[in-house]
C-alpha cells in the first residue's frame, strides 16, 4: 500500500506570531497562515484516500484556570502541546454539518483544527513546547505504524528561535525518528535559522527550508513538503546546503563551537570537568590537566579548575573517530 | 519465385520430432524449415494440435488418479 | 487483462498501473471534459485516479496565478525521473488538465477553479451532494446495513456469473445487469438463451473487486451514448458518489434527469441504497465511496461471517489449498482452478493439480491471474512467509501454462524459389520494411511472411516484373 502518513507540528507561540505579523517586508499573520496551512493539509488528504494526517500544536505556557488541580501552574506557566486532529480517530463529539459544496473529510479537518486552536490559544510570552508536540507526533506514529508501512513523515512549522534547553530532547526525538524511519521536514517561517531543526531534517533525510517569501507559504509547502519520499526521487525538493552541526552543552545549555565529550556516555560539556555529571564517571587527572592546558585563553578564564575528557569538534564524521577511542 | 500459403509453427525441437512422427501417419507438413520452424497446411492445424496434445498427455504423470 | 492498459515504472521499481478510466476520459472531447471540470467533486475524484507524480505536478501548479515556463519546472526533475515526468505531462495534457501551449505550463482554468474550490470548500455548485433532512419517520440505514446490502448485490452478480453453465440456479440479477454483462463480453448468450460466462468473464472473476467495479462502470459509460444520456451528468454523478460520506443520506432533488435515471442501475450494482424505488433520498454504499481509493471496496469482501476478513487461503508446498470460508461465491471461484476435496462448515480443502489448472487455462484464465488471486486472498498466517506463496507451486503453475503454449502458429505465406540472391534480398528488404517477416533463411533463400502482408508483396513483385518485362 503506497499511502503515506503526515504529522504536522505547529509552533503556535502568540508572541512570535505577533512579531511575524508586523514584519516590515513580508508580514504573515496567524489567521492567514492557518488558511494556507489548511489548504496544504487538505491537499495531503486529497492526494490519496488512504493518506493519514495528524496535526499537533505546541502552545506556550498557559495559566491553569483551575489552580487547585494543577497548583504549580499558577506560579510556573507550563507550556503544553495538543493533538489538534488525527484522521484515524476523528472527533466524535459534534461532527460538522455536511455542506454540499465541500468534501466531508476536508470540512471535518478544517473545523477540528480551527476550533481546537481557538480553544487553546491565549496570550503568553513563554516559549512554546515544540519538543513536546514533536514527541507526541513520534508516539502517535509509533502507535500507527505498528506492522504497516505508511512511509511516515513529520513536518515542523516553526516560528520560534532555538531553545537551547531543548537540545537533548530534540536530539533524542531525532534518534527515535531515525529508528522509526520517519522523515522529518522542517520549515522555519520566521526569525533566525534554527540549528536544531536543520540537524533534525539532515539526520532523517528530510528537507529544511527557511521561508523567505512568506506570502508564498502555500506554494513553498506544496512544492517542498507535499511530495512523499518516493516522489522526491523524481521531483527534487529544495533543501539547504549549509547545515550548522553545532551542539548544545549539557551543563549550561549553550551552543558550543568546541565541546568536551564524556568518553562513556557521550554527554557534551562546554568545559573540562573532573566527573561526568550524567554518568558519574571520574576522569584521570592527567587528561584534565592536558585538556585545560590546551584551552584557548578566553576559555581558560572561565574554565573551572577541573578539565575532563577530550575535545569535541562538532562534526559527525569526526565525532565518530573520537568516540571510537572510548573504553 | 513461388508463394505457398500455409501456417508457420514455432515449437521446441522435442515437439517438432513428435510432429514429424505424426507426419508419417498422415502427411501435413509443407516445408521443414529448421529445428524450431515448420510450415504446415492451414486446414490441418486444429487436428494436429489435438493429436499433439494427446501424445503429450501420454507422457505426463500425476499423483492423482 | 482488461484493467491494465498502460504501465509505467514507479520510481522505486513499483509498477504504477494507469487507471482504466483515464484512457476513456482522454478519448472524450475537450468540451465534455471542461464541462466535467466545472464540478469540484469530479476534479477531486479524477485527481485521485492519477499517478503519484501527476498528482504532485497538478498540486505544484494549482496555486500559481500565471503560467510557469516549462524549463523552470523541468529544472526540478532529477535525471532518473525525466521519462516519468515526460509521460506525466503527456497524460495530463491529453486529459486537458494541463495546457502546454507556447512552452509554458498552466492548468486548465476550469479545472484550476474547480479543484481549488474542492480543496478550500465554498462555491455554490453543490457537487458534493445535498444531504437529506434527518427525518424520524424514515430513519436511515446504518453502515452495517449498507455493507450487507452492497455485498449481497455484488455477490449476486458474481455468483450468477460463476455458476452459469454448472446447472445450478443462482439468483438472477436484474435484466439491466444481465444486459451490461453481455454487452461487456463477460457473458455470452442472447435474450432467449441462458447467458454463459466467457473467457473474459473468468478473468474478471479473479480480479480484485475494485477493478471489477470500474470494469462494469466503464462499460456502463460506453452505453450512455446509445441511451442518449449526457456523459457529463453520468460521470459527474459517479464522481460525486466517490466523494460522499458513508452512512449519510442524500437528497435526489438536485440531481439531473439522467442522474435520476441512473438511480435504478446503481441500486442494482449495489452502489447506492434506497428505501423504495420512489424514495426521495439515497445512501451511497462503501462500493461507491471507495471508488477513487485503493482500500477494499467491499465491506467484508471475503467471508460473510466466518474467517478473518483480510484473507482466507492457505497454500502449502504440497499444492494443498485450505480455504477458511463458507461463502458460496468464494468456493465457486476457487473451484475454477482448484480440485475441491472436502467441505466443512467453515473450511474448504482442495489441491491445485495439473488438471484443475489446465481447466482454468482453457477457460482463458492466465497463470498470473491465479497467482495474484492467491496472493490477494492469502490468509494472515501466510503473510509471514517470504515469498508469500511456495515457489514450487508458483513455478509449477507457470510451467503448466507454458506447456500449453509449446506450439505457436501464424498464418501466412512461404516465399521460396527466388531466381537469384539479389532478387531474394530485394523482396526480403521490402518485406522487412513492412515488418511482416516471421522467419527467414538466406541459406535456403526463402522467408515466411504474415498473411496481412501478402497483398503488398504480391503487388510489389507484379510491379517489378511488369517494370522489368518490357
Amino acid at each position: 500500500m503506497d499511502c503515506s502518513h503526515l504529522s504536522v507540528v505547529l509552533d503556535l507561540s502568540p508572541a512570535h506570531w505577533q512579531i511575524c505579523a508586523q514584519h516590515p517586508q513580508s508580514p504573515l499573520d496567524l489567521s492567514d497562515f492557518l488558511s494556507q496551512l489548511l489548504a496544504f493539509l487538505n491537499a495531503h488528504i486529497a492526494l490519496k484516500h488512504e493518506n493519514s494526517l495528524a496535526v499537533f500544536a505546541a502552545f506556550p505556557g498557559k495559566r491553569s484556570i483551575v489552580p487547585t488541580l494543577r497548583p504549580y501552574a499558577c506560579s510556573h506557566p507550563v507550556s503544553h502541546s495538543v493533538m489538534l486532529y488525527s484522521s484515524t480517530d476523528p472527533p466524535g463529539d459534534h461532527p460538522p454539518q455536511v455542506d454540499p459544496n465541500s468534501y466531508p473529510p476536508f470540512k471535518l479537518l478544517d473545523s477540528a483544527v480551527l476550533s481546537r486552536i481557538h480553544d487553546e490559544l491565549d496570550d503568553s510570552e513563554e516559549p512554546s513546547a515544540l519538543v513536546g508536540a514533536l514527541t507526541k507526533a513520534l508516539c502517535y506514529i509509533n502507535r500507527l505504524s505498528l506492522g504497516q508501512n505508511t512511509d511516515p513523515r513529520i513536518l515542523i512549522l516553526s516560528v520560534s528561535p532555538d531553545l537551547s534547553t531543548s537540545y537533548i530532547p530534540i536530539m533524542n526525538s531525532i534518534f527515535s525518528a531515525q529508528k522509526l524511519k520517519i522523515t522529518v521536514d522542517a520549515c522555519q517561517i520566521f526569525g533566525p535559522d534554527t540549528v536544531f531543526l536543520q540537524q533534525a531534517a539532515h539526520l532523517t533525510g528530510g528537507a529544511y527550508l527557511y521561508l523567505e517569501r512568506r506570502e508564498a507559504l502555500l506554494q513553498y509547502l506544496i512544492m517542498a513538503f507535499l511530495p512523499s519520499p518516493s516522489i522526491r526521487k523524481v521531483l527534487a525538493v529544495p533543501t539547504q546546503d549549509k547545515i550548522d552541526f553545532r551542539a548544545a552543552c549539557f551543563c549550561h545549555k549553550n551552543i558550543v563551537d568546541i565541546g568536551y565529550v564524556c568518553s562513556v556516555c557521550l554527554s557534551i560539556f562546554c568545559q573540562p570537568l573532573p566527573v561526568c555529571s550524567t554518568c558519574r564517571t571520574k576522569f584521570p587527572i592527567k587528561t584534565i590537566m592536558r585538556l585545560r592546558s590546551s584551552l584557548p585563553p578566553s576559555d581558560l578564564a572561565s574554565a573551572a579548575p577541573s578539565p575532563p575528557t577530550m575535545p569535541l569538534q562538532t562534526r559527525p564524521s569526526q565525532n565518530g573517530t573520537q568516540n571510537g577511542s572510548k573504553h | 519465385m513461388r508463394a505457398i500459403k500455409g501456417v508457420l509453427l514455432t515449437c521446441d525441437p522435442a515437439v517438432k520430432q513428435i510432429l514429424l512422427l505424426l507426419n508419417e501417419k498422415e502427411s501435413f507438413i509443407i516445408e521443414d524449415l529448421d529445428d524450431h520452424h515448420l510450415v504446415i497446411k492451414a486446414e490441418q492445424e486444429y487436428r494436429i494440435r489435438k493429436e499433439l496434445e494427446a501424445e503429450l498427455e501420454k507422457n505426463t504423470y500425476s499423483l492423482e488418479s | 487483462m482488461p484493467s491494465a492498459q498502460n504501465t509505467d515504472t514507479d520510481n522505486d521499481g513499483k509498477q504504477h498501473v494507469q487507471h482504466i478510466i483515464i484512457p476513456f476520459l482522454q478519448s472524450q472531447s475537450q468540451n465534455t471534459l471542461t464541462r466535467l471540470y466545472q464540478r469540484p467533486s469530479s476534479c477531486l475524484s479524477i485527481f485521485r485516479l492519477l499517478s503519484p507524480l501527476e498528482r504532485q505536478l497538478v498540486m505544484n501548479l494549482l496555486w500559481l496565478e500565471s503560467a510557469i515556463s516549462a524549463n523552470t519546472m523541468h529544472a526540478w526533475v532529477t535525471r532518473e525521473g525525466r521519462k516519468l515526468y515526460d509521460e506525466a505531462l503527456v497524460t495530463l495534457s491529453r486529459l486537458h488538465i494541463l495546457l502546454t501551449a507556447t512552452g509554458k505550463l498552466a492548468l486548465n482554468p476550469t479545472f484550476k477553479a474547480g479543484f481549488r474550490q474542492a480543496i478550500t470548500g465554498g462555491g455554490s455548485t453543490g457537487s458534493f451532494g445535498i444531504p437529506a433532512e434527518q427525518s424520524d419517520k424514515h430513519p436511515g440505514i446504518d453502515i452495517e446495513g449498507l455493507d450487507a446490502y452492497a455485498l449481497e448485490r455484488w455477490e449476486t452478480i458474481l455468483h450468477f456469473m460463476v455458476s452459469s453453465g454448472t446447472g445450478q440456479q443462482p439468483t438472477r440479477p436484474s435484466s439491466g445487469v444481465l444486459f451490461l454483462l453481455q454487452r461487456s463480453g463477460l457473458m455470452s448468450g442472447s435474450q432467449n438463451m441462458a447467458p454463459q460466462i466467457t473467457s473474459a468473464g473468468f478473468q474478471f472473476l479473479l480480479q480484485p473487486p475494485h477493478d471489477q467495479l470500474w470494469d462494469l462502470l466503464l462499460q456502463y459509460l460506453r452505453l450512455t451514448e446509445e441511451r442518449a444520456m449526457d456523459l457529463v451528468e453520468v460521470l459527474g454523478f459517479i464522481f460525486m458518489l466517490a466523494t460522499m460520506e458513508l452512512g449519510r443520506e442524500y437528497s435526489i432533488e438536485n440531481l439531473g434527469v439522467h442522474q435520476k435515471a441512473m438511480l435504478e442501475d446503481l441500486r442494482d450494482y449495489g452502489l447506492i441504497w434506497q428505501r423504495r424505488p420512489s424514495s426521495k433520498r439515497f445512501s451511497p454504499t462503501r462500493l461507491s465511496t471507495t471508488l477513487t481509493s485503493s482500500s477494499p471496496p467491499l465491506p467484508t469482501s471475503s467471508g460473510t461471517n466466518s474467517g478473518p476478513q483480510e484473507g482466507f487461503i492457505i497454500l502449502e508446498t504440497n499444492y494443498r489449498v485450505y480455504a477458511y470460508t463458507d461463502n458460496p461465491l468464494q468456493t465457486a471461484v476457487l473451484n475454477l482452478f482448484v480440485t475441491l476435496k472436502y467441505r466443512f462448515p467453515n473450511l474448504v480443502v482442495g489441491s491445485i493439480t495439473r488438471d484443475s489448472v489446465k481447466k482454468a487455462l482453457m477457460n482463458g484464465i492466465s497463470a498470473d491471474q491465479i497467482i495474484s488471486y492467491l496472493v490477494t486472498h492469502a490468509h494472515p498466517q501466510m503473510r509471514k512467509n517470504n515469498p508469500l506463496l511456495p515457489v514450487t507451486v508458483q513455478d509449477q503453475i507457470r510451467l503448466w501454462e507454458l506447456e500449453r503454449n509449446r506450439l505457436k502458429s501464424r498464418e501466412g505465406y512461404l516465399y521460396t524459389n527466388f531466381a537469384s540472391q539479389a532478387d531474394y534480398e530485394f523482396v526480403l528488404n521490402y518485406a522487412k520494411e513492412l515488418d511482416i517477416v516471421l522467419w527467414e533463411s538466406p541459406a535456403k533463400r526463402c522467408f515466411f511472411g504474415s498473411i496481412e502482408g501478402h497483398a503488398n508483396i504480391k503487388g510489389f513483385i507484379e510491379r517489378r516484373t511488369m517494370g522489368a518485362g518490357p
